[in-house]
């Protein structure tokens, strides 16, 4: 009994902990473009997101835009790890239930200044989803504008503003801004124009005749 | 003519007193008898497979076989991770994008990105109309991505159309695309 537990399981116990052990190691196969003194660190990176519930798409992506644009192994490990944790902290912010889009654009808001209270205001003002207010927010803050003023404007848009709206507000800004505005001066404009037009548009909604 | 009551309770507590012999052999028989009692569901299929399932077996593995049996493990395990860590599938919701650019003396442009993992060698742009446009179309699902035109092999340029990613990590220039559900 004995000889026959040592020729079968203990073989088969070893085989299935090899494979195990080789399976836990698997990295993702487009992780190879980095260099091989990169690569164990973002994995290692890429998995510990991964063991988070965290989306690892953007920080794979983050590494490979590093290595196709040559940066240095430390730029690309820290850029990857910057952007975990601002992932971390957008979903602390959102929520579990966010998207993983929502959590890229709301990494970005962060990265940008705005703070974890606008982004959980942010997801108690709309219930739709929140990609494109949060990267909107993200951007305005990014072209020089004030942060309290670019969230300001889209926590009053978002809660009635469709992504296409708030598409055509951050326009706006940045066409005056170009043109010369103050940027702080430029949002509060362009978001009272956005909110008349959403207004306008929600109330020709509701005089539609409805359906026989 | 009757016996006073507490000496016939006495001698009935007597007889209850005595220890009772049992037939040694009582145990054998009733769990024979307890074999033999068709079990519920005995004659069906379920139930024959159910007792097969509750009924020990030895099972012989040579290491050959062990060794099969736990590649097939690590090709499942595998074949799992590699599904949770591959780009998210096209979206029935994707939109199709058309990158523009105007570079008249470049030979060669690719549109780079999050899109397409930032491979240069994926999303060629062509001359449309004239020499100096370039321009291709890409399905894209709602997200923010970050992207820029790759020139000749050698030149990173912005979109000038979109806003600048100032999250920019690696010093070339980089652009953003927002692309919204419904709508946008």
């Amino acid at each position: 009994m004995t000889s026959a537990l040592t020729r079968t399981a203990l073989p088969l116990l070893g085989a299935i902990l090899l494979a195990g052990a080789a399976a836990s190691q698997q990295t993702d196969p487009r992780l190879e473009r980095l260099d091989a003194g990169t690569r164990p660190t973002v994995a290692a990176l890429v998995d510990s997101a991964h063991r988070a519930l965290l989306p690892t798409e953007p920080l794979v992506q983050r590494a490979l835009e590093g290595a196709t644009k040559r940066a240095s192994g430390d730029l690309i490990v820290a850029a990857v790890r910057r952007l975990a944790v601002d992932l971390g902290r957008a979903r602390d912010a959102l929520g579990s239930t966010a998207s993983a889009a929502e959590l890229s654009a709301g990494a970005a808001a962060l990265h940008a200044g705005a703070s974890q209270t606008i982004l959980a205001e942010l997801r108690h003002a709309r219930r739709e989803p929140l990609t494109v207010p949060l990267a909107v927010l993200a951007d305005l803050v990014a072209s020089g504008v004030p942060v309290d003023s670019a969230a300001g404007a889209v926590l009053s848009l978002a809660g009635r503003a469709r992504d296409a709206d708030l598409v055509e507000f951050r326009r706006a800004v940045e066409r005056d801004i170009a043109l010369g505005a103050p940027p702080a001066a430029a949002t509060a404009a362009a978001a009272t124009a956005t909110a008349q037009i959403v207004d306008v548009n929600a109330g020709a909604r509701q005089q539609r005749p409805g359906r026989p | 003519m009757f016996e006073p009551v507490d000496d016939a309770i006495e001698r009935i507590a007597r007889h209850l007193r005595r220890p009772v012999r049992i037939d040694p052999a009582l145990d054998s028989r009733v769990m024979r008898e307890i074999t033999t009692v068709p079990q519920p569901g005995g004659a069906t299929l379920l139930g024959a497979t159910w007792r097969w399932l509750r009924r020990p077996h030895r099972v012989t593995l040579t290491p050959l076989g062990g060794l099969a049996a736990a590649a097939a493990l690590a090709v499942v395990v595998l074949l799992s991770r590699t599904d949770s860590q591959s780009p998210a599938p096209p979206q029935t919701e994707s939109r199709a994008f058309q990158f523009v650019l105007v570079a008249p003396r470049a030979t060669h442009v690719s549109l780079v990105g999050d899109f397409n993992d930032w491979d240069a060698t994926r999303t060629p742009m062509r001359r449309a109309g004239s020499e100096a446009l370039w321009t291709v179309v890409v399905p894209l699902a709602p997200g923010r991505y970050h992207y820029a035109f790759f020139v000749d092999g050698a030149r990173w340029l912005a979109d000038p159309s979109a806003p600048v990613a100032r999250d920019e990590d690696y010093g070339a220039p980089s652009s953003v695309l927002t692309v919204g559900g419904g709508g946008s």
